[in-house]
C-alpha cells in the first residue's frame, strides 16, 4: 500500500469518526459556568490561604516575641506599625459604620468590571456587615477594637459567579482597620494592606 | 466575535476534534469543555488573537496531551455499574467497523495528534509546530513515524485475515 493511500483512508476514517459525533447542545453554558466556580474556587483557596499564612504569622510572631529579649519600654504613641500609625480616629463600630465602596484590593484588577449589583461594603453600627460581592448579598458580624483590632466572620451567602469583588476575604483575613478621614484601610497580620474602601454614604 | 458567537459556531468542531484524538465521545466533550472555560477566562485575548478558533484549539490539544501523562489517565471501572444506565455511543458502531481507527488507538497521544491535525484538520507542519510547541522537523518525524506502524498493524491485520 501506497503511503499516498494510506493518508487517503486517514483522512476519509478521521472524517468519518467526526462526522459521527452527535451535536452537543449547552456548550456555552457548561464553559461559563465552569469558568465562574473555578474562579470562585482559586478565589476560596487563595483566601483559606492568605487565613493559613496570617496565622502562621500571628503564631510565628508569638514565638519569636515570647523568645526576645526584653526590650525597654516604648513611649506611648511612639509604636512604628504603619497600619496604626495611620489611625486617626479612635476605632468602634459607630465610626465606621456607613457604606464604603472599593478603592483597591490586593490582587483583584477587574475592580472595576460591570456588575449586576454595586459592590458595596455596608458596616453597622451593631455589630453586623452585608453589602453585595456584584451579584450575591453578603452578611456577616465583626468586632474592631479601639486600636484597629479587627475581626469579621460571614454568615450564609449566595455562591452567583460574576467578577465577584471578594469583600468576605478581605474581612476574614484582615487582622486591623485603620480609619483615615473617609478612607478605611485593611490590614493582614503582617502589616501588609489588603484593601482600601471610601465612604460613599 | 462575543464568546456566545464562537462557541455556537465552532463548539461542535472542537468537540469533533477531541473525538479524533481522543477517540472517546465522553472525553471529546470533557476536552471541547476545558478548552472554551480557559477561553473565557481570557476571552478579550482570546478574541484579539489573530486566530482565536486556533488558540482555542491549542488548549483543547494541550488539555488533551496533558490528561495523557497522568497517571490517572488510563480510568479503572467503577466498582458498580449498571447496565441499564449506561449511554449508547452512536459513534461506536461506525468507528468499531475500521480498523484504520482502531490502529490509531494503537499509537501514542503525540503521534494520534499530529496525525489528526494534518489529515482531519488539514494543518501544515510548520502551524501543528507552533500548535504543539515543537519544531517541524519532529512533526514530519512523528507523522513517518505513526505512519509507519499504521502500515504495519494494516499489513498484519490483512494477514490475520487471509489466514483466517
Amino acid at each position: 500500500m501506497s503511503n499516498t493511500d494510506l493518508e487517503d483512508d486517514l483522512r476519509a476514517t478521521l472524517d468519518r469518526a467526526a462526522a459521527s459525533v452527535p451535536p452537543v447542545t449547552g456548550l456555552t453554558e457548561r464553559a461559563t459556568t465552569g469558568a465562574r466556580q473555578a474562579q470562585r474556587r482559586t478565589w476560596i483557596v487563595s483566601s483559606a490561604a492568605a487565613v493559613a499564612v496570617a496565622a502562621i504569622a500571628i503564631v510565628g510572631f508569638g514565638l519569636a516575641g515570647r523568645n526576645a529579649p526584653a526590650q525597654p519600654p516604648v513611649a506611648a504613641g511612639t509604636s512604628s506599625a504603619k497600619p496604626e500609625a495611620s489611625v486617626q480616629a479612635q476605632l468602634s463600630p459607630q465610626t465606621v459604620s456607613g457604606t464604603w465602596r472599593p478603592l483597591q484590593m490586593t490582587g483583584l484588577k477587574a475592580l472595576k468590571a460591570e456588575r449586576p449589583d454595586d459592590p458595596v461594603l455596608v458596616l453597622r453600627p451593631d455589630g453586623t456587615w452585608g453589602g453585595s460581592d456584584g451579584c450575591n448579598g453578603l452578611q456577616g458580624t465583626y468586632t474592631i477594637g479601639q486600636r484597629g483590632e479587627f475581626t469579621a466572620k460571614a454568615g450564609p451567602q449566595r455562591l452567583v459567579g460574576c467578577e465577584n469583588v471578594p469583600h468576605t476575604g478581605v474581612l476574614q483575613a484582615a487582622k486591623r482597620v485603620a480609619l483615615d478621614a473617609n478612607t478605611l484601610r485593611f490590614y493582614a497580620a503582617d502589616g501588609r494592606e489588603l484593601a482600601r474602601y471610601a465612604r460613599a454614604r | 466575535m462575543e464568546f456566545e458567537e464562537y462557541v455556537s459556531a465552532r463548539g461542535q468542531e472542537l468537540v469533533r476534534l477531541g473525538f479524533t484524538v481522543s477517540g472517546d465521545y465522553q472525553r471529546a466533550e470533557d476536552l471541547a469543555q476545558i478548552a472554551l472555560m480557559q477561553a473565557f477566562r481570557s476571552w478579550r485575548k482570546v478574541r484579539n488573537a489573530d486566530d482565536p478558533h486556533h488558540y482555542v484549539r491549542r488548549i483543547l490539544i494541550n488539555a488533551y496531551l496533558s490528561m495523557t501523562r497522568r497517571r490517572s489517565f488510563t480510568e479503572a471501572p467503577t466498582a458498580e455499574i449498571d447496565p441499564q444506565r449506561t449511554v449508547p455511543d452512536p459513534a461506536t458502531d461506525i468507528v468499531n467497523s475500521d480498523d484504520l481507527w482502531r490502529s490509531l488507538a494503537g499509537l501514542s497521544a503525540r503521534e494520534r495528534v499530529v496525525l489528526v491535525l494534518r489529515y482531519y484538520q488539514d494543518l501544515d507542519d510548520r502551524t501543528i509546530a507552533d500548535l504543539l510547541g515543537i519544531k517541524p522537523s519532529s512533526v514530519r518525524a512523528t507523522a513517518s513515524r505513526a505512519l509507519a506502524t499504521l502500515r504495519r498493524t494494516r499489513q498484519s491485520h490483512r494477514v490475520d485475515e487471509r489466514l483466517s
